[in-house]
This record gives C-alpha cells, sequence and structure tokens, in this order.
C-alpha cells in the first residue's frame, strides 16, 4: 500500500475532529475523499501531509510509519498538497518558471548564478510532460485560475510525485477546465502516482474515483469501490443521522408575497433566478460555495450588480444600485464574515448596534441625542438576549454568538421587510444557534420576509419553509415539505439528479 | 469585564498624554523661572496654535484610517493666495479664497482617495510636492508682504487679554470635538475608520466621509495659514514645510491609532501642547534648535514606546500580594505567554467563505 492510516485521531481542545480513521490508498489509485464541512477532511489532508500531528494513530508510506515534521519534510517522500486555496502558494509577480523550480534547493540552474534560461528550459519540459502549454515565462499572476492551477500541480510533479491529495481542486473552474484537470488526473494515475481526491461534486467523484471513502464526524462512514455504489448511498452515508430538537422551527409563513425576484442575473454568478418569498416565509437556498447564493444575496442587498430582471419589494419595483437603495426599500442583510464585513470590533456594542439607523436619533446640528439610541439599542439588545456588560463595552468583547445577535439587533432596528443572512450561525457555539433561531421565529412572526444561506444542512432543511437548490448559478430544484430533506437537497446540489 | 473598561482604556491612551504634559511642564518650571509666567504660557498657546489646527484635521484624518501628509504645503499655498488677494480685493475676498483653496485641495484629496483608490500617502505626498511647487512659482519664491490691519489682528490681535489665534484654537477644538464625539457624521467617521466595509454594509457612505474629512483637513490648514501670515506679517512661501509631520506628531502624542478607529481629539490638543511646551522649554533653556528636533522625535518614540508596551511595562513593576487583576498577571519566568490559538482556526473543516465578491466557481455561461 502506498499510503495506510491507521487509527487516526486528532482533536484541537474540546475538539475532536478526527475520531480513528483507518483506509488506504494503493499505487495509481484514485481514492475519493467526500464528507459534510466540519467531517474531517481537511484536518485529515493536514495529518498526512505533515501540517498536522496525528495525537494518536500512525500514517504509513509503503509500509514504513512516518512521522513528518513539516509539510517540507512529506514532500521530500514525495507527497504534495494541492489546497483549495492554492493561489497562497504561489507568488504572483514571479514567472511559471520561478514558481515551479521555487522550492528547489539543491538545483541550481548555473554555477554561481541562477541561469534563468536552463531554469525555463527545465519548467518547459515538466510542463510539456503534463500536455500543458503555458509560457513558462510570464507571470504567474497573469495566468487565469486554471492555469496556475497547472502551475501547483507541475510544481508538485518536477519531484518524484507518489501521493497527490487534491482538495476541491474545480471549486474555482469551470466545465471545459474541470475536465482538462480531469485528465491530468488520469495521466498521473497511469504513471503510478496516489491520488486522495477531495470534493463535494459526487459527478466527479463517479467520474473519476476508484474507490470512495466518506467522512462523518471524524469517523469513515462509507469505504467501498465506486462500481459497488451509487450516488444515494454516498449522500446517506454523508448525511447520517441528524438531531433536530433544537431547532425551534415557527412556521408563520402568510400568504402575501414580500419579496419577488424575476429572471434575476448577474454576470457569470447566476442567471434565471426567479423568487417569491412570501411575509413570515423563510426560504432556504441551498447549494455549494461558489453556486451563486451568496452573489444572489449581495445583489439583492445593492453590493453586486443585477445584469438583468426584476426585483420588487411588496409589489413595487425596486432599483438597487447600491447599500443605500436596499436600506431605503427596507432590504437588510447580514454577512457570512462577521469580523470582515459585519462588526466595528473597536466600537461600542451600542453604535455597531445602532449603526445602520443612525439618522433616527440624530437631531438638530446632527448631534446624536443619546438617551433615544440608547433606550432603542437596550430594548432590542433585551429583545434578541445580546449578552453583554454594558451596552458601552466594546464589539470585541462579546463571544461570537452574541456579536451576531448584536448584528440581528442591528438591522431587526431598522424594521426589515426582507432579511437576507448568509451563514447566520457561522462560529456561534450551540446554545447561541438556538437563540439565533428564536430571532428568526421573532422576525417571520412579525411578517418578515427572509432569505436564509447556509452551509449547515440539518440547519437549511429545519429552519426553511421552503428551500430551492441553486448549482451553477441556477435553481435547480424548489423543496417544499416531505421531499425538503438533507439528502435531496445535497442530489439536487452535487449532482442535479431528481 | 467590568462596563467600562473600554472606555476607561480609551481615556487611559489619552492620559497618558497629559501625564506627559505634566511631567514635562514640571521639569520646566523647575528649570526656568520663567515657564510658569502668564505670558510665557500664552506664547506657548499662541505658538501652538497653528500645529494644534493642522492636526485637528489630522486626527479626522487619521481616524479614517488614512492620513494627510498636504497639510504643510495647503498652509503654504493657501497663505500665499490669501495675500496675494488681499493685496489686490479686501479682506473678505481674502478670507474667502484662502479658505476655497483649502477645501479645494481637501476635495481633491478625498476624491483621489477614495475615487482612484490611491493609497492616501501617496496621493497626499503627490499634492504635498504640487502644492509646494505652484507657492514658489506664484510668489517667486518671494513674501508676500500683508499690511491690512484687520487681517494682521487675526494673528496679532488680543481678545480678553487672550491672543486671538488661541481663541481660534479653543473655538476649533470646541466646534470639530463635538462635531466627531457628538454627532452622526462624527459616528460614521469612527466606523468607517475601524471598519470600512461594515460601515458601509450598513448604509453609510463611507466615500462622501472621507472626502469630507479631507476637507475639513484642508479648511483647517488654510485656517493655520491666516494665523501664521497674519503673525509675520507677510505670506511665506516655505511657511508651511515640515508642519505635517508636527501635526501628525501630535495626534500619535495624543493617543489616536494609526490603524484607524480609535482616538480623541482631546488627546490631539494635549499632544501639540506637548510639542509647544517642549519647544519653548528649549527656547528658554537656550538649547539649540537643531538639538530641538532630536528631542522631539525622542519625544514621539516615547509616546509610541508607551502605548505599545505600556502592558508589558506594567509587569515589570513587581506586584505585592493578590491584588493583581487576573488579566494583567505577567509570566514570572520572563518567558513569552504562550497565545492560544483563536478558536474558529481550530476547525479547518468549518466552511469558509470567499472573499467577498470574488465568486469561488465560475459557472459555464
Amino acid at each position: 500500500m502506498r499510503l495506510r492510516l491507521q487509527d487516526v485521531r486528532k482533536s484541537f481542545g474540546e475538539n475532536s475532529v478526527l475520531r480513528g480513521v483507518t483506509f488506504e490508498v494503493g499505487p495509481g489509485e484514485v481514492v475519493a475523499l467526500a464528507g459534510e464541512n466540519g467531517a474531517g477532511k481537511s484536518t485529515l489532508t493536514r495529518v498526512i501531509s505533515g501540517a498536522h500531528r496525528p495525537d494518536s494513530g500512525q500514517v504509513l508510506i509503503d509500509g514504513e510509519p512516518v512521522t513528518f515534521k513539516d509539510p517540507q519534510a512529506a514532500m521530500a517522500r514525495g507527497i504534495e498538497v494541492i489546497y483549495q486555496e492554492f493561489r497562497q502558494n504561489l507568488f504572483p509577480h514571479l514567472t511559471v518558471a520561478e514558481n515551479i523550480h521555487v522550492l528547489d534547493r539543491e538545483r541550481h540552474f548555473g554555477r554561481l548564478l541562477v541561469s534563468k534560461k536552463r531554469m525555463a528550459r527545465e519548467a518547459q519540459s515538466v510542463l510539456g510532460g503534463l500536455g500543458m502549454d503555458i509560457d513558462v515565462r510570464r507571470s504567474v499572476g497573469s495566468l487565469g485560475v486554471a492555469e496556475q492551477q497547472m502551475v501547483e500541480i507541475a510544481k508538485a510533479t518536477s519531484h518524484d510525485l507518489r501521493l497527490l491529495i487534491l482538495d476541491e481542486p474545480t471549486a474555482a473552474l469551470d466545465e471545459r477546465e474541470s475536465q482538462q484537470l480531469f485528465q491530468q488526473v488520469e495521466r498521473l494515475r497511469a504513471e503510478g502516482v496516489s491520488i486522495v481526491y477531495i470534493s463535494h461534486r459526487l459527478d466527479e467523484i463517479f467520474q473519476l474515483a476508484d474507490r470512495i471513502v466518506v467522512l462523518r464526524d471524524g469517523q469513515v462512514a462509507l469505504n467501498t469501490p465506486t462500481a459497488e455504489t451509487g450516488p444515494a448511498q454516498v449522500v446517506a452515508a454523508m448525511v447520517g443521522n441528524a438531531v433536530d430538537d433544537f431547532y425551534p422551527k415557527e412556521p408563520n409563513s402568510r400568504d402575501d408575497v414580500v419579496l419577488r425576484v424575476r429572471g434575476a442575473a448577474a454576470g457569470r454568478a447566476f442567471h434565471g433566478i426567479d423568487l417569491d418569498v412570501r411575509a413570515g416565509e423563510v426560504l432556504g437556498i441551498g447549494g455549494v460555495v461558489g453556486c451563486g447564493r451568496s452573489s444572489l444575496l449581495r445583489a439583492l442587498f445593492g453590493l453586486e450588480r443585477f445584469t438583468a430582471g426584476t426585483v420588487e419589494v411588496d409589489g413595487r419595483p425596486v432599483r438597487l444600485r447600491g447599500v443605500q437603495d436596499a436600506i431605503r426599500h427596507k432590504i437588510a442583510y447580514l454577512t457570512p464574515d462577521r469580523g470582515a464585513e459585519g462588526l466595528c470590533a473597536d466600537l461600542s456594542v451600542e453604535t455597531n448596534i445602532s449603526l445602520a439607523t443612525l439618522r433616527r436619533y440624530t437631531g438638530p446640528a446632527d448631534l446624536v441625542r443619546r438617551g433615544r439610541e440608547r433606550s432603542a439599542c437596550g430594548d432590542v439588545m433585551a429583545r434578541l438576549r445580546v449578552r453583554a456588560a454594558s451596552p458601552a463595552v466594546a464589539m470585541s468583547s462579546l463571544s461570537g454568538g452574541n456579536q451576531q445577535k448584536a448584528l440581528f439587533a442591528k438591522w431587526v432596528l431598522s424594521g426589515p421587510r426582507v432579511l437576507l443572512m448568509d451563514e447566520p450561525t457561522r462560529g456561534v457555539d450551540v446554545g447561541a444557534k438556538t437563540e439565533i433561531y428564536r430571532i428568526i421565529n421573532q422576525l417571520t412572526a412579525d411578517g418578515v420576509a427572509v432569505v436564509l444561506v447556509t452551509s449547515d444542512l440539518p440547519e437549511l432543511v429545519a429552519m426553511s419553509d421552503r428551500a430551492v437548490v441553486m448549482r451553477q448559478g441556477r435553481v435547480v430544484a424548489e423543496l417544499i415539505g416531505d421531499r425538503l430533506d438533507e439528502q435531496s437537497v445535497l442530489e439536487h446540489a452535487l449532482v442535479g439528479a431528481a | 469585564m467590568s462596563p467600562t473598561r473600554s472606555t476607561l482604556k480609551s481615556v487611559a491612551r489619552q492620559l497618558r498624554a497629559v501625564w506627559m504634559l505634566l511631567l514635562v511642564g514640571v521639569i520646566l518650571s523647575i528649570a526656568s523661572p520663567v515657564f510658569l509666567t502668564s505670558s510665557n504660557l500664552l506664547n506657548v498657546g499662541l505658538a501652538t496654535s497653528v500645529v494644534a489646527l493642522l492636526a485637528i484635521g489630522q486626527t479626522y484624518v487619521i481616524i479614517l484610517a488614512e492620513i494627510d501628509l498636504s497639510v504643510g504645503a495647503t498652509l503654504g499655498f493657501s497663505s500665499v493666495v490669501t495675500a496675494l488677494v488681499l493685496r489686490d480685493h479686501g479682506l473678505l475676498p481674502a478670507l474667502a479664497a484662502g479658505l476655497g483653496v483649502g477645501a479645494a485641495v481637501g476635495l481633491v484629496n478625498g476624491l483621489l482617495v477614495t475615487r482612484t483608490r490611491m493609497p492616501s500617502f501617496i496621493a497626499t505626498l503627490a499634492m504635498m510636492s504640487i502644492l509646494a511647487g505652484m507657492t514658489l512659482q506664484l510668489t517667486s519664491g518671494n513674501p508676500v508682504a500683508v499690511t491690512d490691519y484687520d487681517f494682521q489682528g487675526i494673528g496679532q490681535a488680543y481678545l480678553a487679554g487672550i491672543p486671538v489665534p488661541v481663541w481660534i484654537m479653543v473655538a476649533g477644538f470646541g466646534l470639530f470635538g463635538v462635531l466627531l464625539a457628538r454627532t452622526g457624521f462624527g459616528r460614521f467617521v469612527y466606523a468607517t475608520g475601524d471598519n470600512h466595509e461594515a460601515a458601509r454594509l450598513s448604509g453609510i457612505r463611507t466615500q462622501r466621509v472621507k472626502i469630507l474629512a479631507f476637507m475639513i483637513s484642508g479648511l483647517l490648514a488654510a485656517l493655520g495659514g491666516f494665523i501664521l501670515t497674519a503673525r509675520l506679517s507677510t505670506a511665506e512661501p516655505t511657511a508651511g514645510t515640515g508642519l505635517e509631520l508636527e501635526s501628525i506628531a501630535a495626534v500619535i502624542i495624543g493617543g489616536t491609532s494609526l490603524a484607524g478607529g480609535r482616538g480623541r481629539l482631546i488627546g490631539t490638543l494635549v499632544g501639540a501642547l506637548v510639542l509647544g511646551v517642549i519647544d519653548n522649554g528649549m527656547n528658554l533653556l537656550d538649547v539649540s534648535p537643531f538639538l530641538q528636533s532630536v528631542v522631539k522625535g525622542l519625544v514621539i518614540l516615547l509616546a509610541v514606546f508607551l502605548d505599545r508596551n505600556v502592558d508589558a511595562l506594567r509587569a515589570l513593576i513587581p506586584r505585592r500580594g493578590p491584588s493583581a487583576p487576573p488579566g494583567s498577571s505577567a509570566p514570572d519566568d520572563g518567558l513569552p505567554t504562550v497565545q492560544p490559538t483563536p478558536v474558529p482556526t481550530l476547525d479547518p473543516d468549518a466552511p469558509r467563505q470567499q472573499s467577498a465578491g470574488v465568486p469561488a466557481a465560475r459557472p459555464t455561461p
């Protein structure tokens, strides 16, 4: 066996991510590694590549137990990882040739000074061996994403490559580019390289893999040759049995449509989107990262431009040229990245909460009426149970859950008709999650139309009255009632099967 | 967590400048019998007023996490324009022209920073060079004399025994202090400086906020120009040289963070006074003017050093008994405390969002 994992365990503090993982990869074998977010795929990758050390268990290469000090040590044994964020490993201002040879310490390409010609010649031959046609003198930053990925692969194969781990390699590629990548994978397999292929996309997995390993909650939930299984079985293994008693969902949906979207499109991000969201309804949007759902929310908040289509709020057409337009039409938006886009960490909780509605509390000469502001913030903080030592403490002193509740408070204060939320419970502990679901209930009880984008499938299924699934910029399914379950969402998101 | 901790912290930052001012003041009053006389203190106020006014605008700009290197050159340029208009057209057109020039420079700075996304360091550095050259071109390098009696009053007259420039400085800090601390606009300045994206997504017109801040900076530079020109009865083309750095120093000593989002105008006033007192003291003690610049540099270093390392310094002071608050406990072995990795990074499998605006996938059209 090229790679054997023997009861590998890894935890971070209280959080045990890998709980006894055992599987093997043979020479010239492609093993697909699947699992939901948080199942442990990335941690496993980092254990194999030497970025993390396992707490217990063994990693065996060619039957020999290894402990890698760092990823360089793993590379010396012919183990390479191409991460989803592979661009972080490339130097955009250096040429293709320089990037390919950047880690070659033993080869100097010249006696004293680096011979660029020799370097370029060797890089060209590496790329040629992979059947790629990229000018090695170009800077990597000037290449497209797919070409950059090819450079990363070439970098890996410029050494004696024995095991290649690809983490979501097609996430940034289009269909044609993906097919080119698959050809490279086939080529490497034919050369006897072992490949671990991590992907959310079932169609790719079934096209490429010899064997499929599914991780769930840090354990192997399925390990079977591809020929002996089908998408339904893989999805079932990924989902497992979810507990759903901490979702206090209340159905509040009424008949009147608040948000109506017709034929909406924005460049390549999404197109042909028709949506109706009713008062008090939670419309969930499922789909993998990059399917266009986050762009759709941003466009509905005026952050990205629609290139076609119409939007109506409460029956009135709305033009969304910027954030101010969205806010004026009572559309609110909770960003997926709380730290970068959501909160002003050094400012007080109160200041953060009143930020979007400050004009209501300013009087003559633009002076802020502190009393009114304080009482309004105090009310909404009590209603949403934002726990802070006082409204005057810095936002950064709050826990993730309370920060998120404070951001909810900011928009609740604005009295929205439509609340768009992208990953509202990311990085929030379990207790606070339930409180956030209660806030969503309060909002729908008030007749707010909620659009919920989340990668947390159980959450999507439990909190949505109705869900649509997006894939490659289109709505591919609408699920309601009995048909709204994790398995259907996943199937539509990944393969589009009926 | 005590309820007022963040407030206390921010007050403590300002207090460091106050302590510094008191310390320098005590030393000087011992070293020189003249220092504590009222006429000398008024001199300090008079000498500080111009830098202090520039530092007001600079505070706004720095809280926005930007910088304005052009204030000194703006002062020089608007002074010359004011003096030239004054000679030919009289007082009111001159004042209008001066303030107009200041505001226009600020507007251009603001537009460059917000619309072309040029770093403010670069944009205002270029503006500094352009204005310095235009000032010299306009005057052929010669000072422009000012003979208007009323205009001279701006710099030379007294009101209730206190020089007019000191009144202007006090009024400036009062007005712009209230604007920053009490108004909606002030809030938007802090929010934009703290987290530009978050402010924008809350509906704040962040570009407008930045443009206005640069315009405030330009206007106050013009006002500083009036005072300087009136005091000297002449508009000196190179009058503003180096003042941009002095104004930045005052802001930094006053405890405003260059990272943006934090700072108060009262701190800036104290910071400007620290610089003014040091200048004055060294003149009284007959220190070479060349060395004065060295001392000022050291003071800036000291202020920032204290700001960055006050916790480390506190840790060096031995504490008795169990009274040490748990938050400030220092490692006894002198080794750096190992910071626990922040929780969010513990789970690399947690869903990770692509950066805003860049779709992770490009679906086929």
